[in-house]
């Protein structure tokens, strides 16, 4: 199948799956350097810094997608709604919830859920990427 | 640090923050764009930062002024423009309040935020809110 094809064939609904990460103290610290993140109230309070998860949404897509080579985003729309506690266990759940194609690019748009072990809502992103095989 | 108080005037610029960009390049990374060689055959300088780190530098701003409130009550909608940022790029987060609007919880304070690289060209713009409680 081409390229063209292949994108054409992602429907709209599509589950990218639930990822589980534990906000042990090497996964913070190295995503922490990663951003460079230099403000230590969050760690104080017992908080992640707020975002370090974020990056590991692209990931999923990666992992729903095995033909996607590239994704750029676009646009990138965060709610922050509680914080997530240092060595607190998270799940991300995402869904491809729209496509469309301008200027001859192909745009996946994504919605992710961050949720906590009780279920409850830490985070909201909603994700305009720009798709590549 | 200057914090957000609950006196604040229209047009008002938030402390900026600046970073030198930087994410390691990983040759085996599952999305080509964070590569020199597939970048600059995309018409990229080189390997590009990922949108998520951008973001995390123009959080961090954000929650430098805003505290844990912003964990509780940060909204960001942003669109990344231009040609990026690339490792090196001295990239620079500015804030500047647009509008208090109050709502049940406490007033929603609204920034217009970017991002600009050494030359002042805009990466990243979008807005930011937020409820200061």
């Amino acid at each position: 199948m081409g390229s063209q094809e292949n994108f054409e064939a992602i429907p709209i609904g599509m589950d990218l799956g639930t990822f589980e990460m534990i906000l042990d103290e090497d996964t913070v610290r190295d995503r922490t350097d990663l951003i460079q993140w230099q403000a230590k109230g969050p760690a104080e309070k017992g908080f992640a810094a707020p975002g370090i998860t974020i990056s590991q949404h692209a990931r999923m897509k990666f992992e729903a997608l095995p033909e996607m080579k590239v994704s750029i985003w676009a646009k990138s729309e965060q709610e922050f709604l509680k914080p997530m506690k240092l060595g607190s266990k998270i799940f991300i759940r995402g869904r491809v919830v729209d496509k469309y194609v301008k200027r001859g690019r192909n745009y996946m748009v994504t919605d992710l859920e961050t949720v906590d072990e009780t279920g409850e809502v830490l985070m909201l992103s909603h994700e305009t990427a720009v798709y590549v095989e | 640090m200057e914090r957000a108080t609950k006196r604040i005037n229209i047009g008002t610029e938030i402390p900026s923050l600046t970073k030198t960009a930087y994410m390691p390049i990983d040759p085996n990374t599952r999305n080509v764009i964070h590569t020199d060689d597939y970048a600059r055959d995309f018409g990229m300088r080189g390997a590009l930062i990922g949108g998520s780190t951008l973001l995390s530098y123009v959080v961090e701003m954000l929650y430098n002024y805003f505290g844990d409130n912003w964990i509780y009550h940060g909204k960001i909608k942003v669109s990344f423009i231009g040609g990026g940022a690339i490792n090196g790029d001295v990239v620079t987060a500015h804030g500047q309040v647009a509008a208090v609007e109050p709502e049940e919880a406490g007033d929603r304070i609204t920034l217009d935020v970017w991002l600009e690289n050494q030359t002042q060209d805009k990466v990243v713009i979008g807005e930011a809110s937020c409820i200061l409680v």
